[in-house]
């Protein structure tokens, strides 16, 4: 009986909501929201607080219900199954684990529920500690562990179960910085290896952006975009999506007939996404701090500005340049080319975008 | 949080003398204060518990308060506390749990507010608010009499052993309520949450992970009941005419009337007695308190 | 199903207190007797006057010393967190002999020797509450802070701690103020006639007039513990408002 090969079956789900709404009182939590996740997908949904991710999530995990819609995994309706029957594994952003049991005896819990019998229980136990690499910590509580070791005992009590769909709650958002980034790696590892089918929810976009292989980006109960990482700093189909990932310059521009913006003296398309704005109009321009870039002072179209700010990112230095009526345009170049220019100086820029996306004034 | 535990009253004595030379001036108003009125009082009291009728050293008083009458007034109080403890501390644990689950903001702080005024309503119209119903005139005997049911027929008497259990268990209640809500709080969602997406259902919850949690803080709890139902003296007085004898009661008639009587050192010897089962039983309490939040370190 | 199990508490508390309304029920005399009884003022009165008299020495011992205790010497915070819960563990009937047999002469004659007691009494709630509210208002930070813009003692204690404990000290006199005009133990065993004690007797007469004053005290006092709940928390969320507003 080849055990990776049912194994990777069954973790690897496709799971599709289709119309899932939810309200509490006269908040909408979710309108209408829309997602398929492949089989050994990894999916962020990213957004603000109150952005209704985590509703999502727990709507998933059959912790909370839907007002309406359909919730299938493989084909079968989930959505009037109980939280106990979805074999899904959950890791919580923080309390994640049992205080009173040992590390142990928290990763065999689903197992003992499910009546497994010691002996395998601690053969599925080992594996998944050695896993997350904590086998030395299996006698201990869960107070005498760090927040980042913590997380990953919670790992390993998910993935115990093996899973239909593996379902992440902000789970690193409590952790310091540096143990961040190393659990989101192995997250992602595990993940990779084990060809899971997952659902991160964050609030991070960098933790989005870096693992995922689609973030959804979610504003308000509605799912704005859902895409590659690249494709959606790139090439952001809403102006929430556009200001929410990668920071953007906010520049009053003006749409001076449809389909074009003038915006810091140049003429540039406008983004597909946003030409259902007609002429004459003021809007506010997106524009991505990479786009703009310093030239020489006769190049033609350029803007001219005072520097005010300067800040060393290591291989980019980030400068701030006031250009007038108090707008502070912000742009990132590599650090060897502005070495010399200091806070004062004039400077002039130019954007260097082939569209640009806005949003109404 | 506390980190000591009283062994005994010349404890407090010696600690005592040992702070006094080194407390900060500003201080030291509180802590005169608190050594005159408190400390020395209690030091006091333990002196004259060894002291005989001529003023001499003797265990006489502590042997007669450990055998006869006075012993017998030990184990009934011992008795009425731990019955009404465990009473109060069951029904309070199912109540407290009951509005922490159901109750919405609002009926909460009503709710607290009522718990806190019955459980700290000495005695006086708690006593008087049952016999208005259960006693021999009281509405609720006069009802069930109308109803063919005669309470007092039996061996039941509000005045009584039964009757005492009755109305300390009213006010054992909103104290457990008070003091058990807190750790209900300490349950945390994810817990309930991990059990349900583990597989679990509302046995194994319990079983495994609430149970487990909230069981030092109900033990806690039931001590603070115990020390509280040994403790209390104005409902009994209130209550019974001396045909209960409880120890606080049994202290009452002897330091009744003339402070000089001979009397008072066995009084001491009694009221000692208090103390310590009270220190013991609270130091129970303080212990279980730190066991609960040993895990609530994260 | 929930409200059902929910309206059991409910009911039996709301029962009983109705049980107890059948004095009043059926008529005001009841209330009215009491009123007439002799002794009425003036136990009423002496009761009044010692609670004020602890409050108010409660107010002068514990303010300052918590206050200072919190920002000039923490680590006496623990002695002070254990003596302010020994009055808890140490049943007042021990205390009232301990009073009997210890206390001079000249002290036990005077019946302002009960306001001594109520403040011990009301130690460990008094200190509870203000220990509360300054922990909760970072004391020492702020009176750091006001130091260092150049305050002198007298303006930091005027402006910036008074109005941070202000909530925690009326809590605090009103505890023990409720807390001594309840008072019933201490009181009978020291010999000594107060409004609580006096009921008693005087109710012996009169079961049902007693028992409406009764239900009356219990009553006000709810109502008064909810009034103080929801002034507390309208407070805080007005004192955070503010706070919010001036950091946003």
């Amino acid at each position: 009986m080849n055990l990776d090969a049912q194994q990777s079956n069954r973790l690897s789900s496709k799971l599709e909501l289709t119309d899932i709404s939810r309200r509490f009182g006269a908040v909408v939590a979710l309108d209408r929201f829309n997602l398929t996740v492949e089989p050994g997908e990894l999916i962020a949904l990213l957004g603000p607080s109150g952005c209704g991710k985590t509703t999502a999530l727990r709507i998933i995990a059959g912790l909370e219900s839907a007002d309406s819609g359909k919730l299938e995994v493989n084909g079968i309706d989930y959505i009037s199954k109980p939280a106990n029957h979805r074999d899904m594994g959950m890791v919580f952003q923080s309390y994640s684990l049992f205080p009173n049991m040992t590390v142990q005896e928290n990763i065999e819990y689903g197992l003992r529920v499910r009546k497994m019998e010691p002996a395998k229980r601690a053969k599925i136990v080992g594996e998944k500690l050695e896993l997350v690499a904590l086998g030395s910590k299996a006698k201990n509580f869960p107070h005498q562990l760090s927040g980042g070791q913590q997380q990953r005992v919670a790992l390993a009590r998910a993935l115990a179960i093996e899973p239909t769909v593996l379902l992440l709650d902000e789970p690193l958002s409590a952790l310091d910085a540096k143990v961040r980034t190393q659990i989101r790696e192995e997250i992602r590892r595990i993940q990779l290896d084990l060809g899971i089918t997952t659902i991160f929810v964050t609030h991070d976009q960098e933790e989005a952006m870096s693992i995922a292989d689609r973030v959804g980006v979610m504003n308000q109960g509605n799912l704005e975009q859902i895409d590659k990482p690249i494709a959606l700093y790139n090439k952001p189909t809403t102006p929430f999506v556009a200001s929410f990932v990668g920071l953007a310059n906010r520049i009053p521009a003006h749409v001076s007939e449809k389909g074009n913006v003038k915006v810091l003296g140049q003429k540039i398309p406008l983004s597909p996404f946003s030409s259902d704005i007609d002429g004459g109009k003021n809007v506010v321009a997106l524009i991505r701090p990479e786009s703009l870039h310093i030239v020489s002072s006769n190049e033609t179209e350029s803007t001219v500005g005072t520097v005010v700010f300067k800040s060393f990112l290591g291989p980019l230095t980030k400068l701030g340049v006031d250009i007038g009526e108090g707008l502070i345009v912000h742009l990132n170049e590599l650090s060897k080319e502005v070495r010399k220019i200091e806070i004062g100086e004039k400077i002039s820029i130019k954007i260097f975008a082939e569209e640009i996306m806005v949003e109404s004034a | 949080m506390k980190t000591e535990t009283v062994t005994s009253r010349s404890d407090v004595i010696a600690r005592r003398s040992f702070f006094i030379s080194r407390i900060p001036l500003p201080l030291l108003p509180f802590f005169l204060f608190v050594g005159f009125f408190l400390l020395w009082p209690i030091a006091v009291l333990v002196v004259r518990s060894f002291k005989g009728k001529k003023n001499e050293w003797t265990l006489a008083n502590f042997d007669a308060a450990l055998h006869g009458p006075y012993f017998h007034s030990f184990v009934s109080s011992i008795k009425l506390a731990s019955t009404t403890a465990l009473s109060g501390s069951i029904i309070g644990a199912f109540f407290a749990y009951v509005i922490y689950k159901y109750a919405g903001n609002r009926l909460t702080v009503i709710l607290d507010s009522i718990s806190a005024v019955f459980a700290n309503s000495g005695g006086v119209p708690l006593a008087f608010m049952f016999i208005a119903a259960f006693g021999m005139q009281g509405l609720v005997t006069k009802t069930l009499k109308n109803l063919g049911i005669d309470i007092y027929a039996g061996h039941f008497s509000l005045f009584s052993f039964t009757g005492l259990v009755l109305v300390y268990t009213f006010f054992q209640v909103p104290i457990m309520i008070l003091v058990f809500k807190p750790a209900l709080h300490g349950l945390k969602k994810e817990w309930s949450d991990a059990n349900s997406s583990l597989g679990g259902n509302s046995l194994t919850y319990w079983m495994r992970i609430g149970i487990p949690i909230l069981t030092p803080a109900f033990l806690g709890a039931f001590l603070l009941l115990f020390a509280s139902g040994f403790s209390a003296y104005a409902t009994a007085r209130a209550m019974t005419a001396g045909n209960v004898p409880l120890v606080p009661l049994v202290i009452g008639t002897l330091i009744d009337g003339n402070v000089i009587s001979n009397e008072a050192n066995l009084g001491s010897a009694l009221a000692v007695g208090m103390i310590f089962i009270a220190v013991i039983t609270m130091s129970g309490y303080l212990l279980a308190q730190k066991y609960a939040s040993r895990w609530r370190t994260k | 199903m929930a409200t059902l199990i929910f309206f059991i508490p409910l009911t039996a508390a709301a029962e009983f207190s109705f049980r107890g309304d059948f004095g009043k029920g059926h008529s005001f005399t009841n209330y009215i007797w009491l009123l007439k009884q002799d002794g009425f003022l003036e136990n009423l009165l002496i009761t009044l006057q010692l609670g004020a008299i602890a409050g108010i020495l409660n107010l002068l011992l514990m303010v300052p010393t918590a206050v200072i205790t919190n920002i000039k010497f923490p680590k006496w915070r623990p002695v002070l967190d254990f003596i302010c819960i020994l009055p808890l563990i140490i049943p007042v009937v021990s205390l009232a002999v301990g009073a009997q047999v210890a206390m001079p002469e000249f002290l036990q004659n005077s019946q302002y020797e009960l306001a001594f007691f109520f403040v011990i009494i009301a130690l460990p709630f008094t200190y509870r509450t203000l220990d509360n509210a300054l922990v909760s208002v970072e004391l020492k930070t702020l009176v750091e802070a006001s130091r260092n813009l150049g305050a002198g003692w007298f303006l930091t204690i005027v402006r910036v701690i008074f109005p941070s404990i202000r909530t925690g000290v009326i809590g605090a006199i009103f505890l023990s103020f409720a807390l001594s005009l309840g008072e019933y133990t201490l009181t009978v065993l020291l010999h000594w006639t107060t409004f609580p004690t006096w009921t008693v007797i005087a109710s012996q007469q009169n079961i049902l007039g007693a028992i409406a004053l009764s239900v009356f005290s219990l009553v006000g006092a709810v109502l008064l513990m909810i009034f103080i709940s929801i002034f507390a928390n309208k407070r805080n969320k007005r004192l955070n408002q503010q706070v919010e507003e001036e950091f946003a």
